[in-house]
């Protein structure tokens, strides 16, 4: 168990570094010089070389690489160009909204995506079923802007029911959990096709399986049999997807903060890509990779808990 | 075809007893459309195809001129499906919508599929190249094509390169699997071992014995992977990532009927329907070319 996480833990350190690099590169390849833009406009050629000094540009690459892992480790990712606000002051300032979005999703959408899945397995082949499987297609099949927008226009402007752009407060104050309803239902809802389907698919193969049959034998109620026995052990590869497809909830988060103003990390990326405030753009990339590399790791480390036979291999 | 038709047990292209071999299994074209949500999405799929393709024929407008004084349109008599917040007419807007997003989608599955399949065979062929070209997949699929859409705007800027860029990286490291997997399972077949014994090139047996073979695994693939380049591609422009104003493209669409969502809902509504509508048809149409294909499932 230890090695195993002990392995995982090594191997994600040349996909860190592999990330900083990429980061580092970022800022040598936009043709943008960053002490320009750091001077303004009207700035003379002697303070742009001051700042030039000042950043370390005129030092050769590798040594200027040394002086960005350094500000790194030091948790400095610079300043935006836009603002000059601390890039990780934005970044700490925009976690929680993104965090608390997610977390709002799956709260609703795992749950029902299992409980279709399993329903769906249970009575495979009938009207039910097929009624579960198209809705979980045309959930991974729509846009989720499409969603956000059709919410916003009957909940949000016809019956003006929720609130529709921004975050008054933590999700929970009153103010604040109105209005992260309706995010929270964009971004799982099309969280909850993948879900149901993969549970689908999982379950169906446990219910085929030996153990299930002698539960059945045994004279278990039907009940015990499908919770306790088939659904338990679906779970498994189930979680580990669900891990694993965090990344495309991330993606959907992006999206979904910028349909409802969400003052979330994806909208922070996508404003400092948009206005070219590359260390902001840069911080973003950087943070968010990270999270990827840590819910990957976890995720292979939850993976060796539920299933023994993994530990081995 | 009667009924009575005994479809193969095995996978295509292993070796069957005398007695079955000379039934022959349903064409896939037929199983497909035994389906009827398969058909309707099959149809789909062609209009939509030959209406992208026929859009400069088709369009009754200029995609880029608008009459300024007959901006918002609802749909109605004037224009079929309204004009947009330039006046421009919508069908015309949406059928070369169509065109750059299947266009995008086209190009990052050709590349990133290309580029994927090459590393899948090398990594199925070649037994020491496989762990370290599988371990480089494994990176890159820990991320998230929104990320790499986010990393590659902010080095290139936004725009449709950037798009068809971060969907091709995205793409390859799922293609390898695909490709790996279904290849790893045709090398076992003796007819491969046979093909070497009698000297055949590395080469032309990759072309000629195992491409073939993997073919129908590659196509459900890529079909199911069209519906989500269509997506994330429509997501990014919808960001402002990807295609730019004035290009028609249907993300880029959507999100700038936002501003007049709540007088001339149309405007954003159309193009998102349009692309709900075709990444469902790929999906349903990948499902169903999956279950036809896959033997086993044919119960």
């Amino acid at each position: 168990m230890l090695r195993h996480t002990l392995e995982r833990l090594l191997l994600a350190v040349p996909v860190l570094f592999g990330v900083l690099l990429l980061g580092f590169f970022l800022m040598q390849v936009v043709p943008t010089d960053p002490a320009i833009v750091r001077a303004g406009p009207t700035a003379s050629m002697e303070v742009i070389e001051a700042i030039r000094q000042e950043l370390g540009l005129n030092e050769p690459l590798w040594k200027q690489f040394f002086i960005y892992m350094g500000r790194l480790l030091q948790g400095d990712l610079g300043v935006s160009i836009i603002n000059n606000v601390p890039v990780t002051q934005e970044l700490g300032a925009t976690i929680g909204p993104t965090l608390e979005l997610m977390l709002a999703s799956l709260i609703w959408a795992i749950p029902l995506g299992i409980v279709m899945g399993t329903v769906g397995a249970y009575y495979r082949g009938t009207f039910l079923d097929r009624i579960i499987m198209a809705a979980s297609v045309a959930g991974v099949s729509i846009p989720v802007f499409f969603l956000g927008l059709i919410l916003i226009w009957f909940l949000g402007f016809q019956y003006q029911i929720l609130p529709f752009t921004g975050r008054p407060g933590p999700i929970w104050t009153w103010e604040g959990f109105k209005a992260v309803i309706m995010p929270a239902i964009t971004l799982g809802g099309v969280f909850v096709g993948p879900v149901a389907r993969m549970t689908r698919s999982s379950v169906l193969d446990v219910l085929g399986a030996d153990h299930v049959r002698t539960a059945r034998a045994k004279g278990l109620p039907e009940r015990t049999v499908v919770t306790r026995h088939a659904l338990r052990n679906a779970l498994v590869p189930v979680v580990t997807l669900i891990g694993l497809q965090i990344g495309f909830l991330l993606g959907g988060a992006v999206v979904t903060e910028t349909v409802f103003s969400w003052p979330g990390i994806g909208r922070l990326a996508v404003g400092a890509i948009l206005s070219s405030d590359l260390p902001m753009a840069q911080g973003t990339i950087i943070v968010l990779s990270l999270g990827f590399i840590l819910v990957n790791l976890a995720v292979d480390v939850l993976y060796a808990v539920l299933d023994p036979r993994v530990r081995g291999a | 075809m009667s009924d009575s038709v005994v479809i193969p047990q095995s996978p295509v292209g292993v070796q069957q007893p005398e007695a079955d071999r000379i039934v022959r299994r349903p064409s896939v074209l037929l199983l497909l459309l035994r389906e009827p949500s398969a058909c309707v999405a099959l149809m789909t799929v062609v209009t939509i195809l030959l209406a992208a393709l026929f859009a400069p024929w088709l369009a009754p407008g200029d995609p880029y001129g608008g009459d300024l004084a007959l901006t918002l349109q609802p749909p109605g008599e004037l224009a079929l499906l309204g004009t947009d917040g330039q006046g421009r007419d919508m069908i015309t807007r949406l059928l070369y919508g169509l065109r750059t997003t299947l266009m995008i989608g086209f190009a990052a599955v050709f590349i990133g599929c290309g580029i994927g399949a090459v590393i899948g065979f090398a990594a199925a062929y070649y037994s020491r190249l496989s762990g370290l070209l599988m371990r480089l997949m494994d990176v890159l699929l820990s991320f998230p094509a929104i990320l790499f859409g986010l990393a590659i705007a902010a080095i290139f800027g936004p725009g449709l390169t950037a798009v068809i860029i971060a969907l091709s990286i995205a793409t390859v490291p799922l293609m390898a699997r695909v490709v790996r997997g279904a290849a790893i399972v045709v090398m076992q077949q003796d007819y491969i071992e046979g093909a070497r014994a009698l000297g055949m090139s590395d080469r032309r047996l990759i072309l000629k014995h195992l491409l073939p073979n993997c073919l129908s695994a590659i196509f459900v693939f890529v079909t199911l992977r069209f519906g989500q380049v269509i997506l994330l591609g429509a997501a990014l422009s919808f960001i402002g990532l990807g295609a730019q104003p004035p290009t028609a493209e249907l993300g880029a669409m959507a999100a700038d009927g936002r501003n007049f969502l709540f007088f001339a809902p149309h405007v954003s509504v159309l193009p998102s329907l349009l692309i709900f509508i075709i990444v469902l048809a790929f999906n349903v149409l990948g499902d169903a070319l999956r279950d036809a294909l896959d033997p086993k499932l044919n119960k």
